[in-house]
């Protein structure tokens, strides 16, 4: 079979249905970004621990735009291109909140399940 | 809910304006690609670098293109069309391969859509009646000779009339009577019947003019009215209004029509073109002995099915009490009406509908082999498709929809094989008289439906398998390798052979149900009906009361026919009887036996036959003791009966019952009738039916001889050629009398294995398609096989291997697989032959014999599917197949 011939592998994959939920947690605290800034983003705070197809981005900002999460317009990016603006909308912030409590509840009972010990 | 909408209406909106959004997308990536190349020749890369760098860093470009049209929705539209354009430029790069694909599913799907118009016409569509799921037929139950639906008696149906409070309308109608219609519009002969005056308003009819009968026209000598159908107003009666009210003279009595049917009325059996009123009264109210009846009833709103079931067996009981002379051991049998009009045919439609689904599923696994085939040809194809970055499941959705493609136009070839059978089909199912004639069977909206569903599942299954394995390919492998390999495809193979083991094992089933059939068809031809059926004339006459009032002038008339049509040219005899074996009439009459107590009820009735003089000669049924008929047995003369062996076994056994006397429960005429002769046995209800017990009387000792009379005229060489004579014999003593109903014995014989004659050309039919296709199939896989050996099977030639080795190698692989096949449908026949049971006659539904000569047959042709690619096989030139390498 045609794996494991990526280099880098010592790089987690995105899990899926992650990236919308980082997506929108990007928007929410830097307000309207290009797709090429929460790339950016994105990449930064996981400090090259993710290995991430940057096109993927654009696919999850169709998604959450289809469910009326976030809106988009057209401006002007900082080096003078023209780019198109995505930003936060009131129901993607109930959803964010939501989305997040529930990966705080999953996360938290992954991470006592992993600690556990043997026990007599 | 709402958001569901919501993304809906995203996608429609991405339908319109799917160029500006796909622009759109096209710019975001141009910016975001330039900005992260800017980003690496700002770490120092040069610029191309750089742009290779972004491009990785980006991810597959054109799944990204993709996912976000799919994601918009017309993709998927875009996407179906154009893998319809590749698939029709790809069927048409291969005619050969495609018209054997669409021939095969045209036979496959043609086959369903044929037999499921007739469950669609005859089991699924209502029954063209108002609110027909009400709708039943009553039977009398006679439980001591265990026949569940026996017609009724006069009496029975007035007290079951009187007495239920389950029923809205219960109605009878006796189809017995055949009446001379004369006025001047000239001698008619017409089927007549008699019904009760709420028998139309029971089925929902509304008179196309005037009305029907009232209540107080089923008394005797109000009784003078009659309604006409829709085809005899019209055909006689050109269609004239004024008809109501006028006058009609029906065998010699004058009888005021009151209105005409329906154009759609149907009977439920049979074809009447006029009714009058059922007038029971006098003797005919009283009886029990006799039944003439058929009765329908519709059920009141709201009562089941159980409940009519459990109060008429509550009145049967109280008439059993009653009447325990005629009543004993009579119960009530409510029957659907639906179900009793297709009771016949619901099993061989369901025998018949697993056939067809066999056929299919065979000719399914014949083009998924060759699909198979074809997609291990296109392997690389598919390989630099997803090198090029093609999504696994975008090429099993193209593969599949080639395969869909391919069954479409299977489907439509087989929807016009469904048109093209349609008529044969009625003819055969009209011609056995297994549905109503009316039912008509045709391509309706559901057929259709029905049509489209098979071909999608069809497509989808057959090509499923070749689809997955087509993409399962070792992309790296499949791309370094320049071709195909000697020994790749293991599991390619043993799939393949897992379909052809099974198409053998599906076409055994059939065969083996095919072969029964034949067996029983033989069996039934060969069966003895106790009388001879070679040239004998058949002529039905029915003697008007009007011209003939007494009985004496009837058989004065009968007599001076038969010596008449007895001295013709070519004629070895003549008789005549009311009931001819064969033609579906008989009538049974409760009597005693002198000396002994009332008889128990299974033996209170039994058959009963009116004949005269010369019946049994002319019939060649031999008489076993005492003597026939004579002219001297008239009436007068000591009343006499002839019994056959059946019945002096059941009556008299072990005892000489010559002299012997008995008497018919006949109120109108209490005499005791002499036993002077025993004939042989006749089976007088069709081949398939044991002999009954019957009693002969001579018809002009009868009270009432003017029932309709078939007279039987035995000839020295073909019998409808003295039809003519016969007719012209007729109107020489009766210029008025017409005759009817002209057919030879042998026509009878005929129509009575009709149903038999039937199951044996549908099912016949459906195993030998299933034998073609399943000896194509294995043909085809054993060729492929030969093609992907044929360096293997050079280099053994080149070693010194012999032509027969080769060939016995060949051979020997296909015989294996077939081998399996036929132990496999040997194991699937002897779990669903028993199915067939009721639809054979004579023959084991395990029968060895048949099962052994269908797998010899089945190995027979398997080897000459084999032995052709095997000898190819052997014209393999060792050079040649080794320069292939």
């Amino acid at each position: 079979m045609s794996n494991g011939e990526n280099t880098n592998s010592e790089k987690s994959e995105v899990l899926q249905g992650t990236l919308d939920l980082m997506v929108l947690k990007v928007l929410d605290a830097l307000g309207p970004l290009h797709g090429y800034g929460i790339a950016r983003r994105i990449e930064q705070v996981s400090k090259q621990v993710l290995q991430l197809n940057e096109g993927t981005v654009y696919t999850s900002l169709l998604r959450l735009q289809q469910q009326g999460w976030i809106a988009s317009n057209w401006g002007t990016s900082e080096n003078n291109r023209k780019a198109k603006f995505y930003s936060i909308t009131k129901s993607g912030r109930k959803q964010l909140a939501r989305e997040t409590e529930n990966w705080e509840r999953i996360a938290g009972v992954i991470g006592r399940l992993l600690r556990l010990e043997g026990q007599e | 809910m709402i958001h569901y909408l919501r993304v809906m209406a995203a996608r429609f909106r991405g339908l319109l304006g799917d160029q500006r959004a796909d622009r759109e997308l096209d710019d975001e990536i141009k910016m975001h690609l330039c900005m992260l190349t800017e980003r690496y020749v700002r770490q120092g890369m040069t610029e191309a670098e750089a742009a290779r760098a972004a491009r990785r860093q980006f991810g597959n470009l054109t799944l990204l293109q993709e996912a976000s049209r799919e994601m918009r929705g017309i993709r998927s539209i875009e996407i179906l069309f154009q893998d319809l354009r590749y698939g029709v430029r790809m069927l048409r790069k291969e005619p050969g391969f495609t018209l054997v694909a669409v021939m095969t599913l045209a036979l496959g799907i043609g086959a369903n859509s044929a037999i499921f118009s007739v469950v669609n016409a005859v089991l699924l569509r209502p029954l063209p009646y108002t609110s027909p799921e009400q709708l039943v037929q009553v039977w009398e139950h006679y439980r001591p000779q265990n026949n569940p639906r026996k017609s009724v008696a006069p009496a029975n149906y007035l007290d079951w009339r009187a007495q239920n409070r389950v029923f809205e309308r219960i109605a009878a109608i006796d189809p017995f009577p055949s009446f001379n219609l004369t006025g001047p519009e000239g001698p008619d002969r017409i089927q007549a019947a008699r019904t009760s005056a709420d028998f139309f308003p029971l089925f929902g009819a509304t008179p196309t003019l005037g009305r029907y009968f009232l209540s107080d026209e089923e008394q005797p000598g109000r009784n003078r009215v009659a309604v006409v159908s829709h085809g005899l107003w019209q055909r006689r009666y050109g269609s004239d209004p004024q008809l109501i009210g006028q006058s009609v003279s029906l065998n010699g009595q004058s009888f005021i029509v009151v209105g005409v049917l329906p154009p759609d009325f149907r009977f439920p059996r049979g074809e009447f073109d006029l009714a009058i009123p059922l007038a029971l009264g006098g003797w005919e109210a009283a009886a029990r002995g006799t039944h003439p009846l058929h009765v329908y009833a519709r059920l009141k709103a709201g009562v089941t099915l159980r409940q009519a079931q459990e109060e008429m067996g509550a009145i049967a009981r109280r008439l059993e009490e009653q009447y325990p002379k005629t009543n004993t051991g009579k119960a009530i049998t409510i029957v659907p009406l639906h179900e009793q009009l297709t009771d016949q045919i619901r099993l061989a439609l369901k025998v018949l509908l697993g056939a067809v689904g066999f056929v299919l599923l065979i000719a399914c696994a014949n083009v998924a082999n060759l699909l198979l085939a074809r997609s291990l040809a296109r392997q690389k194809e598919f390989s630099v498709r997803l090198a090029l970055g093609a999504g696994r499941g975008r090429l099993i959705r193209q593969l599949l929809t080639e395969s869909v493609l391919l069954a479409g136009m299977g489907g439509i070839a087989g929807l016009l094989l469904a048109l093209w059978s349609r008529q044969i089909l009625v003819t055969l199912l009209t011609g056995a008289n297994l549905i109503p004639r009316w039912i008509e069977i045709d391509i309706d909206g559901r057929v259709l439906v029905f049509t489209l569903m098979t071909t999608l599942v069809t497509g989808l299954v057959f090509g499923l398998a070749p689809a997955l394995t087509a993409i399962k390919a070792d992309l790296n492998e499949a791309l370094k390798e320049g071709g195909r390999k000697a020994t790749s495809g293991k599991r390619d193979q043993r799939l393949r052979h897992a379909l052809v083991v099974s198409e053998i094992a599906l076409a055994m089933v059939l065969l083996v149900g095919a072969g029964l059939m034949i067996q029983s068809f033989w069996r039934l031809l060969k069966v003895d009906p106790g009388f001879q059926t070679e040239n004998v004339l058949t002529v039905d006459l029915s003697l008007p009361t009007a011209r003939y009032p007494e009985g004496h002038q009837v058989s004065h008339f009968y007599d001076r026919l038969l010596r008449r049509i007895g001295s013709l040219p070519g004629v070895r005899s003549a008789g005549g009887a009311a009931y001819l074996p064969f033609s579906g009439t008989r009538n049974s009459w409760s009597f005693d036996i002198e000396g002994q107590p009332p008889l128990p009820p299974d033996r209170a009735e039994t058959e009963w036959r009116p004949i005269t003089a010369g019946y049994f000669r002319t019939m060649g049924i031999p008489l076993s003791r005492g003597r026939d008929f004579t002219e001297q047995d008239i009436d007068g003369s000591p009343e006499v009966v002839i019994i056959n062996e059946a019945m002096a076994r059941l009556y008299w056994p072990g005892e000489d019952p010559l002299g012997r006397r008995l008497k018919l429960h006949d109120e109108r005429k209490k005499v005791w009738h002499t036993v002077v002769g025993v004939v042989k046995d006749v089976r007088h209800l069709g081949p398939t039916i044991e002999p009954k017990p019957e009693m002969y009387f001579p018809y002009s000792q009868l009270i009432y001889p003017w029932y309709p009379m078939t007279v039987v005229i035995r000839t020295q060489s073909d019998p409808l050629q003295l039809a003519p004579a016969v007719r012209q014999a007729v109107l020489e003593l009766d210029k008025e009398q017409p005759v009817y109903n002209i057919r030879t014995m042998e026509e009878l014989l005929a129509k009575s294995v009709a149903p038999n004659r039937l199951h044996l050309v549908l099912f016949g039919t459906l195993a030998a398609v299933a034998l073609i296709l399943a000896a194509s199939g294995l043909y085809g896989v054993m060729n492929y096989w030969v093609t992907r050996r044929t360096q293997e099977i050079g280099i053994r030639m080149a070693l010194g291997a012999q032509r027969s080795e080769v060939l016995r190698l060949v051979v020997g692989e296909g015989m294996g697989v077939t081998l399996v096949g036929v132990g496999l449908g040997l194991v699937g026949a002897y779990a669903v032959t028993r199915l067939m049971t009721s639809l054979l006659f004579g023959v084991s539904v395990t029968d060895p014999a048949t099962f052994a000569a269908i797998a010899l047959l089945l190995a027979a042709v398997a080897l000459g599917a084999c032995y052709l690619p095997a000898r190819r096989a052997t014209k393999v030139d060792p050079l040649l197949a080794l320069r292939h390498e």
